[in-house]
């Protein structure tokens, strides 16, 4: 029997508590948006599995991620954000309202920021479930290395993390064997990095391979590699298995809803708006070119700003711009245009010989077109004219005449 | 449907996960188990381990280095 959940309303939700939503958080709360963040397990996200960031402005000492989006967490509990550690179950993001459903609440916000992240991808390879994470595979040399003392280990993929990160194994394990996909001196990481691996002693190559299964008792015991070009099988007995071949983004939760690309990626535009109103993603779980904590601040800040932004113009929209109690008429324009600026006073002249009959809204589509996307005005000046909150006619070819006349048939 | 609270203040690791480990085990499912800690290791141990067995579980800050984490027991 299901509980009875407990309803809370939000202006923003934010989904993942990594550095892109704890960004997002901290421009919603400084904009006073009643804000939420929910993160299912703990704040910081993927930042916090690296041992130190090297590269994020003004930490020059390389603290842990952690360090980091704790200080980040901190900075969005000041600005009055609510925090939550559960996991999301499901969505609701076609309305108007959003609905976001955890085990305990079902949460109503006027907007969503997804900041899901993603998480390793994994090879496929036979048997690889019984052996993930603690059974002999891991994803973070950072955090396993040390285990691996004197030992042998395997690493798959050749691209940046994985032969850094596989470097860094040669300073524990006694040998690192690689499985690269290409041909020989062929990989996918930096110039810098493959030349320092191919003159690692401690490294071996096994070129054109992939991973077939893995094979063990309780623990992993054998990586079977398979020769890409003769199919032949390739035994490799070792103490523990890293695989560094991508990341898959956390997108599951909203399939069906929000647009994505073929590898699962949420696309989003300059502002961080999917293809839904009112929804943003932020950081890792987007389309993006680079995936750092520095680029998914910066989403955070864009889709901070623009939720806000979002939602006062939903306010505007619907009290004063599509107001039920009188004809309206809307003046959409652009302040830089000369010709639109001038027509102003003509807005004035026709306001005024209504006297108290009819309610003018000027729209400067100047910073945001948002305004005039949801009357489907695209050319600029426009005008709009309004009855009883819906749209009665819209005029392109603007004169006082049939701006008069068209007031007129409704009055 | 009961609601079961556990005090953990001031008991380090492993003890709360130990505890909650015992506790569940008596209750029955669609029960809910709230544990009470200040010790920041049973923060990430506790909904781990309950998570990987299947439950619901949910971990609120009550207080500054205090939290309550929430399990509902689904099997």
């Amino acid at each position: 029997m299901a509980r009875e959940k407990q309803v809370e309303h939000y202006d923003v939700v934010i989904i993942g508590g990594g550095p892109g939503g704890l960004s997002a958080a901290i421009y919603t709360g400084r904009a006073r948006l009643k804000t939420i963040l929910i993160e299912k397990a703990l704040i910081g996200g993927l930042a916090t599995y690296t041992n130190e960031i090297a590269n994020y402005p003004g930490f020059p000492e390389e603290p842990k991620g952690e360090h980091i989006t704790n200080l980040m967490k901190k900075q969005a509990q000041n600005m009055g954000v609510d925090f939550k550690l559960t996991a999301v179950k499901s969505v609701d993001l076609t309305g108007e309202e959003k609905i976001v459903e955890t085990f305990r609440n079902k949460y109503i916000a006027k907007t969503v920021i997804i900041a899901t992240g993603g998480r390793p991808r994994v090879t496929g390879g036979l048997n690889e479930e019984n052996f993930l994470f603690d059974k002999g595979i891991s994803f973070c040399a950072t955090c396993d290395a040390a285990a691996n003392t004197d030992k042998h280990v395997v690493v798959i993929g050749s691209g940046d993390a994985a032969i850094e990160e596989g470097m860094f194994l040669t300073k524990f394990a006694s040998k690192v064997t690689v499985s690269v996909m290409h041909d020989e001196g062929i990989m996918d990481c930096n110039e810098i990095a493959k030349a320092a691996a191919l003159s690692n002693p401690k490294m071996e190559f096994v070129w054109n391979s992939v991973v077939h299964g893995f094979e063990g008792e309780e623990h992993l015991e054998r990586v079977i590699l398979k020769n890409v070009k003769t199919d032949e099988l390739i035994p490799v007995s070792c103490d523990n298995c890293f695989e560094f071949i991508g990341y898959i983004p956390n997108t599951e939760l909203f399939e069906g809803q929000i647009k994505l690309t073929n590898r699962g990626y949420i696309p989003v535009n300059e502002k961080k708006e999917t293809n839904i109103p009112g929804v943003f993603a932020v950081g890792d779980v987007t389309d993006k070119w680079l995936r750092q904590v520095a680029t998914a601040v910066g989403d955070g800040a864009i889709a901070g700003t623009a939720a806000e932004k979002h939602i006062a113009e939903e306010e505007i929209f619907h009290e004063k711009i599509m107001q039920k109690d009188k004809v309206g008429m809307i003046y959409l324009y652009n302040a830089i245009d000369a010709d639109s600026r001038a027509f102003l006073s003509e807005i004035e002249t026709i306001e005024n010989s209504f006297n108290k009959a009819l309610v003018v809204n000027r729209v400067d589509i100047y910073k945001s077109t948002g305004i005039a996307e949801k009357l489907n005005v695209s050319t600029f000046p426009s005008i709009v004219i309004t009855k009883d909150g819906k749209v009665a006619e819209t005029i392109m070819d603007l004169s006082s005449d049939s701006i008069r006349n068209a007031i007129n048939k409704l009055s | 449907m009961n609601e079961v609270i556990l005090d953990c203040l001031g008991e380090a690791c492993p003890v709360p996960l130990v505890k909650a480990q015992n506790k569940i085990a008596e209750m029955n499912i669609g029960d809910i188990l709230i544990v009470q800690i200040d010790h920041s290791c049973a923060m990430k141990n506790l909904p781990e381990w309950a998570r990987k067995d299947g439950h619901n579980v949910e971990v609120e800050e009550v207080d500054d280095g205090e939290w309550e984490v929430i399990i509902e027991k689904l099997k």
